[in-house]
């Protein structure tokens, strides 16, 4: 597979002002402000390949919007070097903008007043589509989100759902090879989640590469291929999907409901990571270690218990985790 | 041919847009006629009591005030909005959205924010400026054309103070007042340039030159030209070009490059 996009020690870093609290740091900052340099982006490399769908992760205020950015072209980065497609974003943008689409969750790019399809009728004008093609194009997105009546009403008075699919509509007219999605599903009910991510899997069979950033988890499970996990401004992980799930080793978490109150902080050398009540616990194991079948004989030799299951370790516990240890 | 097509589909975004609200365009522009409107009604009532400008007859200070309306109204339909609309992306931190579009950006913010509620007002002027011209007996086509270019060069400083002014907000969010101070400047531009003292005779001919909005057009009109009022097409569209290329700076400067 070709690489898509190709970031090299990419930087970028802002200048803001610092201000106090306080009425007197108030009064003070009206006629004297300090200059602080911040690094939202700090020496970040990566690949994307093509027709893949790649997750950025990143706590809030990691940098992954300032990526997301710079790889649209928004933002000149400070230094390093983007390449996607054979352009540099921010400095050919007029020619490279015609080639991607974007959605922002939180920024709109339909017209607030007038129905969706003036809209897409605007921007059928400005990326200069043809009519065959727009019709064609329009006709597939509106069954694949099924917004059919949708995009002849106000925008202003559509639910955030149907909104966003007619926001994906917009970003999608004009065939772009690839897609930045920057929360996407922020906010958005289950039904519409699915639907949304649904429509991602199956433009993305047809060879749409898929950039997403994401608080959400599900959707990085359910769509990513790839996972790129920023955490200030600094990338932590760049792997597989699979491959962030087994990175903490492969650990099982058991829940365990006991006949009686247990004191300890371990049981048969597995640790015990919560407690929910006095005699609720979860422990933590790592099966690479102990396998499973030992660890549950020593446990049924040391405690009597009412209940057990057995689960993987969930995602945003992996998450967590990483985060944390590179705070 | 690709831009004038882009063009007419933002225009067609435009009056969609007012038509969702029909009660609101209707009246905005009834509102931005009248507040217009009772200026030169002011004049009629200096004339009506036996009070002057000296040299100017209440017909022929009616059409610079008339060719004034229409000039004010045609800049702001055409590019009046561009201040609100970058201070808005501004504050709101949604210009990427813009930039996101395959043509020039400034080309893009003025083709979609095109304001009808400004038809009104310029409409408005245009009849007062075609009936003040029947009562005061204008012809030659030569005095129609010097008209024409400064009437021009007229929109050409407006456009240029809106681009000025739009740019400023990338750096200075909160500049809500900036505004007013070119209103009250421009205001020089709806007299007979004689009756203000030297220095702002200098001000409004040649530095910022307000007078081209009104007076200097009226007057090539009425085919007595100011002496400094071809003069004063070169920095009307200095101010032209200094805003697109202020403008276009700072937006440089909002990607990050130079800033």
């Amino acid at each position: 597979m070709s690489v898509a996009i190709k970031a090299e020690n990419l930087v970028k870093s802002y200048k803001t002002y610092k201000r106090g609290s306080g009425f007197k740091e108030t009064v003070k900052s009206f006629f004297k402000r300090e200059a602080v340099t911040v690094s939202a982006v700090d020496d970040i490399s990566f690949e994307i390949e093509r027709g893949t769908v790649c997750g950025i992760l990143g706590p809030n205020g990691a940098g992954k919007s300032t990526t997301i950015k710079m790889l649209c072209g928004a933002l000149f980065p400070t230094s390093g070097s983007i390449d996607v497609m054979g352009f540099s974003p921010a400095r050919d943008r007029k020619k490279y903008v015609r080639k991607i689409g974007a959605v922002f969750g939180q920024k709109s790019q339909l017209i607030w007043d007038i129905p969706p399809v003036d809209s897409f009728a605007m921007n059928k004008a400005i990326y200069g589509i043809a009519d065959e093609d727009y019709k064609k194009r329009l006709g597939e997105m509106t069954e694949l989100f099924d917004v059919g009546e949708i995009i002849y009403k106000p925008t202003r008075v559509l639910s955030l759902g149907e909104r966003m699919k007619c926001e994906f509509i917009m970003a999608m007219l004009h065939s772009p090879e690839i897609v930045f999605l920057d929360e996407p599903t922020i906010g958005l009910d289950v039904i519409a989640k699915n639907k949304i991510r649904d429509v991602v899997s199956e433009m993305n069979r047809k060879g749409t590469t898929f950039i997403l950033t994401t608080h959400d988890l599900e959707d990085v499970e359910q769509l990513a291929d790839n996972v790129i996990i920023i955490n200030h401004g600094k990338k932590v992980f760049d792997d597989t999907l699979s491959s962030l799930k087994n990175t903490l080793g492969s650990k099982k978490i058991i829940s365990l409901t006991l006949s009686k109150p247990y004191e300890g902080s371990s049981i048969g050398g597995a640790e015990i990571i919560s407690r929910n009540s006095e005699v609720d616990i979860s422990l933590e194991v790592d099966t690479s270690r102990q396998e499973i079948t030992d660890f549950l004989k020593s446990l049924t030799s040391h405690v009597d218990f009412r209940d057990i299951s057995v689960k993987e370790l969930p995602m945003d516990m992996i998450i967590t985790r990483i985060y944390t240890e590179n705070q | 041919m690709k831009y004038i097509k882009i063009y007419f589909s933002c225009l067609h975004t435009a009056f969609s847009r007012a038509a969702t609200y029909r009660a609101n365009f209707i009246l905005g522009n009834f509102i931005t006629l009248l507040s217009n409107i009772i200026f030169p009604l002011v004049t009629v009532l200096i004339y009506a009591n036996g009070a002057k400008f000296p040299d100017w007859n209440m017909w022929e200070v009616l059409l610079i005030q008339s060719v004034f309306s229409m000039s004010t109204g045609a800049a702001s339909m055409f590019c009046g909005s561009i201040l609100w609309v970058t201070m808005d992306h501004i504050r709101e931190g949604s210009f990427e959205t813009v930039l996101l579009k395959p043509i020039p950006t400034l080309f893009y913010i003025v083709a979609a924010n095109f304001d009808p509620e400004s038809i009104g007002l310029f409409l408005g002027g245009l009849v007062m400026t075609v009936i003040s011209a029947l009562k005061t007996g204008v012809s030659g086509a030569e005095n129609i054309l010097s008209f024409l270019l400064l009437f021009l060069s007229g929109l050409a400083v407006i456009s240029g103070m809106y681009l000025i002014m739009a740019a400023i907000s990338f750096k200075w969010v909160g500049n809500s007042r900036i505004p007013e101070i070119f209103d009250s400047i421009k205001s020089f531009g709806k007299y007979p340039l004689g009756i203000f003292p030297r220095s702002i005779q200098v001000l409004s001919s040649l530095i910022v030159p307000v007078a081209v909005i009104g007076f200097f057009p009226a007057s090539a009109l009425l085919g007595r030209p100011h002496r400094t009022a071809f003069i004063s097409v070169i920095p009307c569209f200095l101010f032209f070009a200094m805003g697109i290329w202020i403008y276009d700076r700072m937006i440089k400067m909002y990607e990050g490059v130079g800033g």
